[in-house]
């Protein structure tokens, strides 16, 4: 067998060399089509598939509790807010279960870390219990990481681990840095160890820079007081089975221990609920799921996403595949003889078909080579349309997953465009073929009927992806039309976190104000204004709202969006204010407490166009003493794509606690603001970094990066599966009219004229695209369907984007069709008909 | 072509020596009075629209072993299709035909290819070598095909490209050699798994004259060694290096 298998390998390889051309076109196409589709599914194993670097992750399961969550709720990026607990909840589950190991807790931490002998930087970190490292069995690179002992008492554990990546890009790999001194937030901390390499926390969607035990959070956070509350949600929390545990049984236990604090504990202290959310509450399960991928939104919101782009570039690889198969039918054709005299010499079609797959497992190996360029690059063009917040945790390098899939992917491409083919070919009644002079092949028929068929597969296909793709751009255009309702083409932002820094609130607000006046100072700066909550970052800060006259039940809607702003901030982002005035200097703490508020509001809370006056209150019914001054047009808030929610807005000097801030300066020169800012920075304080530094542009088109993405990748996949259906369609009329010459001799000896000829071309051309067209809409009707979430503006079945998929690819085809066509009517019947 | 160099090995009384695993050697037909090949009533048809098409009609003949058979006729008598019916290349016929010991009509199609490569060999008029492989590469096939060890598959090559004085070219390709070269390596390649029986179909029909008249010297040789061979042929001269002519003519044997 081995024996077989070189003579095969090395028939092969000469038969490839001896047809440059065709190797070339074949290799280059499943390199593209195997690389797309590696690419993408490097993206799908990390968002999707890929479990924790740690020993039996498939044993690790997280912890949830939906339902009513009375009181506050922060969620990050490691769930939504069902899967939060109280620190009160977290300490008692831990204490009394049986079933696991143990519980961990863990929340993200923004973090800014300054250190002697090295450059302060920003980022995030990870709040986490002293039993997190336990529970997931790492081991430290360097020194130890957390243990119990460090997060026994609130606000003791003065250590923290860094990161593998934090050690080797800012402290230099160097061994000595166990034993430093860092300060995190302005709060020293010594270094205890280095987490291992490769390890990148539990939450895809943060690399954190460094672990800080939980317990210290009301350190690092000034204003923070959620270790007592019960009814303040902030951490997520997940668990290891204990060996021989199942799910189930973990689940039943973990709920005898809950149930009982929920009612007997936590039920008491809600005051002022409803009877029915009530049961409801008392109601709540803790659902626990696995754990081995961690926790993460990302895997719920990336998943359709993923999902799509991988189906996208399988269809690309389907087309591609297809090409090949047909390319070697042909070249099969003309190898009838030589199979022939093979069988005639004792080889067994089995040995044949061994042969020829040999061959096409060559070309495909050489294809997954080549491909790993194009994976490279495929990645390469998600990262840069991902903005740097979406890929902490994703490498955008090809590892042994990719490199595996690629090696399975082109062994299976090679099988299924080679099956057939080596089937077919072999199937040759050896005495015909060797005396046949004509080149008939036995079985002609059949192979054209195939080769047809794949041609039409290949339409409906690339109809079906232009006409997602088509979806997707409109979805696009759909997104940049949006009415934001305010101008920021010329506005720049950035934000700082004095509190971060060590400074206490007189510093903070004093700081604030020089930074004001020397951004109003930069070349070209018209105005310069400031909010608490970010514009268009998917921040949501939200907040009960009471209003004289309006009802005060438990369970009515009561809720607004609110933010808290600097002087001038509407007039600086080109927003005209609908009534009264806006924010002044004047408006700072001890001037009476005013709001501004949106049209939403005045609608939801049923306000009339005299709500100027009006007072509400966001701290309780006994204090309803916020004036509102003024009322603006409905501004976009967190998402573009979202409804503008009801919002009040605050003057920020008015609060008694403002950690961190974000600044925007209107400029007539925007790029120009972006090198000099940092520069004024550094005037005021060079040890406050400057974080997230945009145009506000930028800032949209990063807050719509999933829109992006998807409709430019869907474009160029669409494009290249179009590309290659119109080769493969080039390649199969072609082929049928040099089959046909004689026929077409025959028929102009016999007067047809140029038009008529064509038209006998094009007739073969009409039937696979009105097949394969109406196929492609339905699967492209499908596919809409599936992905209908991300579409904006418009449903997945929009009749406008489907026809223009099909006349996009009734003109591909026909000028794929053209040259065939064209040179079909240059037949000389003379020499046709004496062709054999 | 050089036809000097082509070494047969003078006849022994043991036949040629089997190469192939489980090919028995012959006797000549002194020996063995039973013929090698017997054909009793082969008929072979296509449906038409108003009945059947005949290509053969009652074909009953005997070859002996060792013996040199030319069958003639004009086109579309029936020569080809009698010659892939003998070879096993054809298996859509009706009547009785032994190979041997070998009831090949009531053998199944998987058998009589078995059969076929163990027993035939045969010489295509337009040589049909295998372009991308050299000629030594042509030889080796059948071997392959065989399935004989890669040593014992050399060694037949080398033995081989010695007998028909084709050493020096065992390196080149056909397009580098000449037509009777090409039909020489053909012609070595369909023996050199030493059959018992050799199938020609116009084997000088692509050459000159006088290298028709090697080729042809060198199947009398191989028939003198003990190859029986039945060759099909338009050319008169060619069927005197036989021993007897069979005439077809519409699928009939007229003589």
């Amino acid at each position: 067998m081995i024996d077989t298998l070189v003579q095969d390998l090395r028939y092969a390889v000469r038969t490839l060399a001896k047809s440059p051309g065709f190797t070339t076109v074949a290799v280059l196409t499943l390199a593209l089509g195997i690389g797309a589709n590696a690419g993408v599914f490097s993206l799908m194993y990390q968002v999707l598939l890929r479990p924790l670097p740690v020993p039996q992750p498939d044993r690790l399961v997280n912890l949830a509790a939906p339902g009513p969550i009375p009181g506050s709720q922060s969620c990050g990026i490691a769930g939504d807010c069902g899967a939060l607990f109280s620190y009160p909840m977290f300490r008692d589950l831990e204490r009394e279960q049986t079933v696991l190991t143990g519980l961990a807790a863990h929340r993200d931490l923004g973090a800014s870390v300054s250190a002697p002998d090295a450059a302060p930087f920003t980022g995030e970190g990870l709040y986490v219990s002293g039993s997190y490292f336990p529970i997931l069995g790492v081991r430290a690179a360097l020194g130890r990481l957390l243990a119990p002992s460090d997060d026994r008492d609130i606000s003791t554990g003065f250590v923290t681990v860094l990161s593998w990546d934090t050690w080797q890009t800012h402290f230099g790999a160097d061994t000595a840095v166990v034993g430093r001194e860092l300060r995190v937030n302005g709060q020293a901390l010594t270094v205890v160890g280095v987490a291992p390499r490769g390890f990148e926390g539990t939450t895809l969607g943060i690399s954190p820079l460094l672990y800080v035990p939980i317990s210290m959070r009301g350190r690092l956070d000034p204003g923070f007081h959620g270790f007592e509350n019960r009814r303040n949600y902030w951490i997520y929390v997940f668990g290891r089975l204990k060996p021989g545990v199942s799910l189930a049984q973990a689940s039943a236990d973990l709920n005898a221990v809950y149930h009982p604090i929920i009612g007997d504990v936590e039920a008491p202290l809600q005051n002022g609920m409803s009877d029915q959310t009530m049961i409801q509450f008392k109601a709540k399960r803790v659902v626990l799921t696995a754990g081995a991928r961690g926790q993460s939104r990302e895997h719920t919101d990336g998943r359709t996403p993923v999902l799509l782009l991988f189906a996208v570039t399988g269809i690309v690889l389907l087309i591609a595949c297809a090409n090949i198969a047909n390319l070697l039918l042909t070249r099969g054709a003309g190898r009838a003889m030589e199979m022939a005299v093979r069988l005639a010499l004792g080889a067994s079609r089995r040995r044949l078909v061994g042969q020829l797959l040999t061959e096409s497992l060559l070309l495909a190996a050489l294809g997954g080579a080549a491909s790993l360029v194009v994976a490279g690059w495929t990645l390469s063009a998600v990262a840069s349309l991902l903005p740097a917040e979406a890929t902490g945790g994703l490498q955008f390098t090809l590892d042994a997953a990719v490199l595996g899939f690629t090696a399975a992917v082109a062994l299976g491409t090679g099988l299924v465009f080679g099956l057939f083919p080596a089937w077919h070919s072999t199937r040759t009644v050896v005495m015909t073929a060797v005396r046949a002079s004509a080149g008939q092949v036995s079985g002609a028929r059949s192979a054209a009927r195939f080769r047809d068929s794949l041609v039409t597969g290949q339409i409906a296909l690339a109809t079906a992806l232009l006409a997602v793709a088509g979806l997707f751009v409109k979805s696009m255009a759909n997104v940049s039309r949006v009415e934001l309702g305010m101008d920021v083409d010329n506005v720049v932002t950035f934000a700082i976190s004095p509190e971060r820094a060590g400074y206490d609130t007189t510093r903070t607000r004093a700081l604030y104000d020089r930074v004001e006046t020397a951004l109003a100072a930069l070349p070209g700066a018209t105005a310069v204004t400031s909010s608490l909550v970010p514009l268009l970052a998917g921040d949501n800060w939200g907040n009960d709202v009471w209003i004289p006259g309006f009802p005060t039940g438990p369970d009515v809607d009561r809720s607004a969006r609110y933010n808290e702003v600097g002087a001038g901030y509407f007039a600086a982002l080109g927003v005209p204010l609908l009534a009264g005035r806006e924010f002044t200097l004047a408006d700072r703490r001890g001037a009476p407490r005013v709001a501004v508020v949106n049209r939403a509001f005045t609608r939801k809370f049923g306000l009339a166009r005299s709500a100027v006056g009006s007072f509400l209150s966001f701290q309780g019914p006994d204090s309803i003493n916020v004036r509102i001054v003024g009322i603006v047009p409905d501004v976009k808030y967190s998402q573009v794509k979202d409804t503008v929610p009801p919002v009040f807005y605050l003057p920020w000097r008015q609060s008694s606690h403002v950690p961190f801030l974000y600044l925007y300066v209107r400029t007539a020169r925007p790029q120009g603001a972006l090198r000099e800012i940092p520069m004024a920075l550094k005037g005021i304080d060079p040890g406050l970094p400057v974080e997230e530094l945009r145009t506000m542009p930028e800032q949209i088109r990063e807050s719509v990066f999933l829109d992006r993405m998807i409709g430019l990748l869907s474009t160029a996949f669409a494009a290249l599966a179009t590309l290659l259906a119109a080769v493969g369609l080039y390649g199969v009329l072609a082929y049928s009219v040099a089959q046909r010459t004689r026929e077409i001799g025959l028929r102009i000896a016999l007067g047809a004229d140029g038009p008529r000829v064509r038209r006998f071309v094009l007739r073969q051309v009409s039937g696979m695209l009105a097949i394969g067209g109406a196929i492609g809409i339905a699967g492209a009707l499908g596919l809409g369907r599936a992905a209908r979430s991300l579409l904006f503006g418009l449903t997945g079945d929009d009749p406008l984007v489907l026809a223009l998929a099909l006349l996009v690819l009734a003109l591909v085809a026909l000028g794929a069709a053209y040259v065939p066509a064209r040179r079909a009517t240059r037949v000389d019947p003379m020499i046709a008909l004496r062709t054999e | 072509m050089s036809g000097a160099g082509c070494q047969v090995p003078a006849a022994t009384g043991d036949g040629p020596e089997a190469l192939v695993p489980g090919a028995r050697p012959l006797a000549p037909d002194t020996w063995n009075p039973t013929p090698m090949i017997s054909l009793s009533n082969i008929e072979k048809s296509f449906p038409q629209a108003d009945g059947r098409l005949f290509v053969l009609r009652r074909i009953s003949l005997d070859v002996a072993a060792g013996d040199f058979v030319t069958i003639m006729g004009p086109s579309g008598a029936g020569k080809s299709t009698l010659l892939a019916v003998l070879g096993m290349l054809d298996g859509d016929w009706t009547g009785e035909y032994r190979l041997l010991e070998h009831a090949v009509h009531k053998m199944k199609h998987k058998d009589r290819i078995a059969l076929g490569k163990q027993y035939v060999g045969f010489v295509f008029q337009q040589y049909h070598l295998i372009d991308d492989l050299t000629v030594a590469e042509n030889l080796a096939m059948p071997l392959s095909y065989r399935d004989v060890k890669p040593d014992d598959r050399e060694a037949a090559v080398a033995d081989t490209l010695d007998r028909f004085g084709m050493v020096a070219k065992k390196n080149l390709y056909p397009r580098q050699l000449s037509g009777g070269q090409q039909q020489l390596v053909a012609v070595a390649r369909a023996v050199i798994h030493r059959p018992a029986l050799l199938l020609a179909d116009e084997p000088t029909g692509n050459l000159h004259s006088s290298q028709g008249k090697d080729i042809m010297a060198l199947f009398r040789e191989l028939n003198a060694a003990g190859t029986t061979i039945v060759q099909v042929t338009h050319s008169e001269d060619n069927a005197k290096y036989g021993k007897r002519v069979i005439q077809l003519r519409d699928g009939w044997v007229v003589n």
